[in-house]
């Protein structure tokens, strides 16, 4: 009995020390180590993905894309989990076309993770998966397209690798454009599959919102073949154009030559890039005439048929000798445009006055922002009258001394075809939501009245003698009434700090057809070679672009008019 | 009784398991299909990019010239003809339809 009961108390010992270090263990892991093991178990089973909505898409004023985003592979590197960096390079360089010691050069860094390639084409996401090797793996990001390759690429600008807007459009609405961002949390089978999604609906973030805008692509098209082929003809640094419906204000077409592709930027730099219509100033030259026109019809100052004498080409201003380009004796004023006279001008100027002129400049829209929703507008340069010298209310009556941007200067003849009332451009006329909801209408804006409608008529009378019987005779188009003007300016040179002989820039600026006009047009050609005349260099193309868009619009020409008024 | 009421507990167990089972069934599936609806929709989005490079109208000027030998029609070759005999001859743009975003004094000029 006695030693039987000794062995039962050693086998209840021995059970209550057991369960002793099993509740002991017990309490270690749910009471001590409760919350660690918890965490660990969450990672475990848990997983956490950052979950982004697409960038929203641009449309012309038709629907047609022209940006858009495409989840693409992106593939990347284990190197811990590798076995031979070697041969993973090996299979991996004709794939992703690398060089092979590039590729293993990564993958034999100490990193549990590395990029090897990102946003690349959707083959070679498939030819990857085909080799499966192990430690590289391929994950989808979203990636810009634009479709139609250089087309307007100025004006949408483009994305970085973390798809923020860097240029254009993509800079301007990155706030409607960009995709939700959102962390969710997936709960992981043992297999690391996702198990239960809860909330689906919650889960998928939204997307961003969509432009539409007032561009039309195929008058895009048209607008960058013909500038591309004026500024190569006339072995150009660079041109510009900008088309206008003088109505709304909204902008048809805006291109600058060279254009670049917006899907490959990484090797470009900011020059080729920069939007020149909004960012970049030109002494305009004798375009300014108008404006200058345009005050002293509204103040009387002049009339169409005022007569007024060219000094044979020569005249002295504050010790200085303007010219004009041939030897001008007696004109009326509307000759006076039409010939382009700098000393017609400078009189015209001098008669206004430094105030009125100014006045006029600045209402305009010189010298300020036109607030198009594009990045990077400059406001020009306009001083004011208390900074100007003697010869000041000549040089800018001429368009000298005054820094413009094709922008401002389309906008204020677009005035002139408005009746009088400047607009404000515009691009995008609307923001879509995900659903294709408008969220947002962008609706023409009116600025100010500039000058009465009778003023606006009779300069286009004016201006359409610049066509018929001046300087723009090249830009006239078969059956439509075209009103516009010349401009040709000297640039400075940069190294002399005086006006060059060799640099200069010729310009065209109208709008067709005169009397119900559809489209304002400005056309600048940066440098041109040899005959650099705004009539013989940027004219043509106005009428090149004006024939074919006023076509594509359904505008019939002033004979087939008459014909089917005769069928009636 | 005690025999109904045993079956019935264990009915209401099978009940419990085999809706556990199905959720985690259910949910497996609704990953498929999650999955595939992304797919597809990355498929379309390939597809509607692809479309839009082939309507750029500077590939089909250039189809239209190189490959099909057309060219754009000459002065005269051209007739826009309205068929409605209320249609305006003379091609106004649409002020009428103008909606404008603010109504600001136009009258004064610049004076």
């Amino acid at each position: 009995m006695g030693p039987s009961r000794g062995r039962r108390h050693f086998l209840l010992l021995t059970l209550l020390c057991g369960f002793g270090v099993i509740l002991f263990r017990l309490v270690t892991l749910q009471v001590l180590q409760a919350a660690e093991l918890t965490a660990r178990a969450d990672r475990q089973h848990q997983k956490t993905v950052t979950l982004e909505g697409a960038r929203g898409t641009v449309t012309d004023r038709h629907g047609k894309v022209l940006a858009m985003n495409v989840e693409v592979p992106s593939i990347f590197g284990v190197p811990t989990s590798l076995d031979s960096p070697a041969n993973a390079a090996r299979s991996l360089s004709p794939v992703l076309h690398i060089r092979r010691e590039e590729i293993e050069k990564k993958l034999r860094q100490d990193k549990h993770f590395v990029w090897l390639a990102r946003k690349v084409e959707p083959e070679q996401g498939h030819r990857l998966e085909q080799l499966s090797i192990d430690g590289i793996g391929m994950v989808m990001e979203g990636r810009r397209f634009y479709p139609k390759g250089p087309l307007l690429s100025h004006v949408l600008g483009f994305v970085g690798m973390d798809g923020l807007g860097l240029e254009g459009l993509e800079r301007r609405y990155e706030s409607q454009l960009h995709g939700e961002k959102r962390l969710t949390i997936l709960q992981r089978d043992a297999l690391g599959r996702t198990v239960f999604p809860k909330g689906l609906r919650e889960q998928v973030p939204a997307t961003g919102q969509s432009l539409t805008l007032t561009i039309d692509e195929v008058i895009q098209y048209i607008a960058e073949k013909e500038l591309e082929e004026a500024v190569d003809h006339a072995h150009a640094k660079s041109g510009t154009i900008i088309v206008l419906e003088p109505q709304s204000g909204g902008v048809l077409a805006m291109a600058v030559s060279p254009r670049f592709d917006p899907n490959a930027v990484a090797s470009l730099t900011a020059d080729r890039w920069r939007n020149r219509t909004l960012t970049d100033t030109y002494e305009p030259g004798s375009t300014m005439k108008l404006v200058v026109a345009a005050a002293a019809l509204e103040e009387k100052v002049m009339m169409p048929g005022s007569m007024l004498f060219g000094e044979n080409g020569r005249m002295s201003v504050a010790n200085t000798t303007i010219h004009d380009h041939e030897k001008l004796g007696w004109m009326t004023f509307a000759q006076m445009i039409q010939k382009s006279s700098n000393i017609g001008a400078a009189k015209t100027g001098m008669l206004l006055g430094e105030q009125r002129l100014y006045r006029y400049l600045q209402a305009f829209g010189f010298g300020q922002r036109t607030d198009i929703d594009l990045p990077g507008e400059v406001a020009g340069l306009l001083k004011s009258p208390r900074e100007w010298g003697r010869r000041s209310l000549a040089s800018i009556s001429m368009g000298q001394e005054v820094g413009v941007t094709p922008l401002q200067m389309v906008s204020a003849v677009s005035a002139i075809a408005n009746d009088g009332v400047l607009m404000k451009p515009y691009v995008v006329s609307e923001v879509r939501d995900q659903k294709g909801q408008p969220v947002r209408e962008i609706l023409p804006q009116v600025k100010r009245r500039v000058v009465s409608p009778g003023t606006a008529r009779t300069l286009t009378a004016i201006m359409e003698g610049v066509v018929t019987n001046g300087t723009g005779m090249k830009a006239a188009i078969p059956g439509f009434r075209v009103a516009g003007k010349t401009g040709t300016a000297q640039k400075v040179d940069p190294r002399t700090g005086a006006y060059s002989s060799a640099l200069s820039i010729g310009s065209f600026v109208g709008f067709v057809p005169a009397d119900a006009p559809r489209l304002a047009m400005i056309i600048v050609i940066d440098e041109p070679q040899g005959e650099a005349w705004g009539g013989v260099v940027a004219a043509p193309v106005f009428r090149r672009v004006g024939e074919q868009v006023l076509t594509y619009m359904g505008v019939p020409r002033d004979d087939q008019v008459k014909i089917a008024m005769l069928a009636r | 009784m005690r025999a109904v009421a045993v079956t019935a507990g264990l009915c209401l167990v099978f009940v419990f398991v085999w809706e556990r089972v199905d959720v985690v069934r259910l949910g497996y599936s609704i990953e498929r299909l999650k999955t595939q609806k992304t797919l597809l929709l990355r498929e379309r989005d390939q597809l509607q990019v692809k479309v839009s490079a082939l309507t750029a109208p500077e590939r089909i000027a250039r189809v239209a010239t190189d490959k099909l030998g057309l060219f754009p029609p000459q002065q005269g070759q051209l007739f826009i003809i309205h068929p409605q005999p209320d249609m305006p001859l003379v091609a106004t743009p649409p002020v009428e339809q103008l909606r404008i975003a603010r109504s600001m004094p136009i009258a004064g000029g610049a004076k």
